[in-house]
């Protein structure tokens, strides 16, 4: 296996090892908010802890484009177990590129809520792809309110994929803010038990020209709950727009329960608008076919339930990332999750 | 190696099946012919194990076991092939993920380890050239845009790599225009052996002219009424069946 750069401190549990990333990914450690060890990227992009403490300020200078991947693994352990809120600060500068990946752990089994902000400056003409991976115990309860203004001709994408967590709610605010903008926000939610996942979208294009794309994918069992509100806004200037939204929902069991609110409203009068909203169950007949090649029951439903989240997946550009996250969700769905003694993060 | 005695068959209290009886010896080829509604697509369902039928009464032996105490994928691994009528579209599993997944389920239940990735391969190529199946399938997702010819040839396809031993075709022959009948007999032609046997299902003697059958059945209103050679799907094509049915 590939080992991390990055040279553990005491603060930081050896347990923790996160085998997701590439070996040239540069890796960033935040603990129950606070930023505590960090490598310098590279020139040009600088990661630190914020004033107020808690939460961190991740900044690209214009024109700077970074290949490599970043990773901020935020995770939360029994050092402070108290309510959290804090607020993170993602600055891309104009014409700016690059790729980050942010997850969040919980290390033990207290009980945690965190309230976190996460906002997005995308400057004019800047390429971002960020890779949410959300992975929590059955105890956390963990609110993300991304804001994320995204000025002209800069494209943004984020794609969350939620393996685990009690109650986890991403909520994002998007301002296309600068001409010929483009944001997709793409999320595959995995839930069992009692957790709920809730996602709540408005996404504002304010001026003309701009691009938002929705898909949201959800695979839901026993009596886990969905979620999704999504409003798309077009302000009265905001000709030309294209804004598509979709959620997604496949239960596996009848206790099982999705609910979705997709909302349009569009005040200009020359625009392209989709939204759609389906919760289905697995297909009888597929079943069947793939059984009767010798494909067993279990292995039939796990291959159809990989089917259902394999577009959202897709997005994701960075094809080993891609293919590690894929098998995360494999083993989640398979239930083959590995057990470090105190780690929950089961990532290896 | 199969034995259907006095099978009954039905669905949603409806009987379909009245009592079928048919012997089928390694090396043969069998024919099911009727007209439509007569309980052909529901034989085959019931052979691969499709549980929206309730057998009722009679038996299925398949080499020497009873076949209706398995599983669809039991059955499957054991040696049965069903060729679907309708074959299902699965977006977001290739053809590739899907026919290795079943031949590495199969494996298993022989006891084998899961086939090498250059095995597979090799097999793809080789099994992709009996149907004169284009390479760009196999990335693409089961059976997902394929048209109606396309779809039939994957079956024949699949047919080819998990080489069962008792195929049963459901009406392969519809749908398709006559290049692509010719390439699935051809196919079906060069897997036949000594050792594994097919039922083929059809309304037309058409697909018989290529895949010459050994027995034709006559299959009326849940019963077989007519049992003969190859020259009673002539027949049939020549006189219909209500002479038969009349009888």
């Amino acid at each position: 296996m590939i080992e991390s750069k990055f040279k553990y401190t005491p603060e930081i549990p050896e347990v923790f090892r996160c085998r997701v990333p590439l070996p040239q990914t540069i890796q960033a450690f935040v603990t129950n908010g606070v930023l505590r060890e960090r490598i310098d990227p590279c020139e040009g992009v600088s990661i630190s802890a914020s004033k107020g403490e808690k939460g961190f300020d991740y900044v690209v200078n214009d024109d700077c484009q970074l290949s490599e991947n970043v990773q901020i693994i935020s995770f939360r352990d029994s050092a402070d177990t108290e309510d959290l809120t804090f607020t993170n600060n993602l600055v891309f500068g104009s014409n700016t590129e690059s790729n980050i990946l942010l997850c969040t752990h919980t290390l033990t089994l207290d009980s945690f809520k965190t309230e976190e902000y996460v906002k997005i400056k995308v400057g004019s003409g800047a390429r971002v792809n960020i890779v949410v991976m959300q992975n929590e115990h059955n105890n956390s309860e963990h609110t993300v309110n991304f804001d994320l203004n995204v000025e002209s001709d800069a494209f943004i994408r984020i794609n969350v994929v939620t393996l685990h967590g009690a109650i986890l709610i991403n909520d994002f605010n998007v301002k296309l803010a600068g001409k010929g903008s483009v944001c997709e926000l793409n999320g595959v939610y995995l839930v069992d038990g009692k957790q709920t996942i809730k996602t709540n979208v408005q996404m504002n294009h304010l001026v003309p020209d701009c691009i938002s794309r929705q898909l949201f994918k959800g695979i839901l069992d026993d009596e886990s709950r969905a979620t999704f509100t999504g409003r798309i806004v077009v302000a009265k200037d905001a000709q030309k727009t294209e804004a598509y939204q979709a959620n997604h929902n496949l239960l596996i069991s009848p206790s099982a329960k999705a609910y979705a609110q997709p909302q349009l409203e569009i005040y200009a009068d020359d625009v392209k608008c989709s939204h759609g909203a389906t919760s289905g169950r697995l297909d009888d007949n597929a079943l069947f076919y793939m059984r009767s090649r010798g494909i067993g029951k279990q292995e039939a439903k796990l291959l159809q339930q990989l089917a259902f989240v394999y577009d959202v997946l897709e997005n994701i550009n960075n094809e080993q990332l891609r293919i590690r996250l894929s098998d995360l969700v494999e083993s989640r769905l398979r239930g083959e999750f590995g057990h470090c003694t105190n780690c929950s993060m089961n990532c290896c | 190696m199969l034995e259907i005695k006095g099978l009954h068959a039905s669905i949603n209290g409806k009987e379909i099946l009245k009592g079928i009886d048919i012997s089928v010896n390694a090396g043969e080829v069998h024919a099911i012919m009727g007209p439509n509604g007569s309980g052909k697509s529901t034989l085959s369902a019931v052979l691969a194990g499709r549980d929206t039928f309730e057998v009722t009464q009679g038996e299925i032996t398949f080499r020497g076991s009873n076949l209706l105490e398995l599983s669809p994928e039991d059955r499957a691994r054991n040696g049965i092939f069903l060729g679907f009528q309708y074959p299902v579209e699965i977006p977001g599993v290739s053809n590739v993920n899907f026919m290795k997944t079943a031949i590495n389920e199969q494996r298993k239940f022989r006891n084998l380890p899961p086939i090498s990735a250059a095995e597979f391969l090799k097999l793809m190529r080789e099994k992709m050239a009996v149907v004169e199946m284009d390479s760009s399938f196999s990335s693409r997702g089961v059976n997902v845009g394929f048209s109606g010819g396309e779809k039939k040839r994957n079956e024949i396809f699949q047919l080819a790599m998990l080489e069962p031993v008792l195929s049963i075709l459901d009406e392969t022959d519809s749908g398709l225009d006559i290049d692509a009948l010719r390439v699935v007999a051809a196919g079906v032609n060069k897997l036949k052996r000594a050792d594994n046997a097919f039922i083929v299902i059809t309304h037309y003697q058409r697909l018989l002219d290529y895949i010459v059958p050994d027995v034709v059945h006559v299959l009326y209103d849940g019963r077989i009424i007519k049992r003969a050679g190859k020259e009673l799907a002539l027949e049939v094509e020549e006189r219909g069946y209500d002479w038969l049915i009349n009888a």
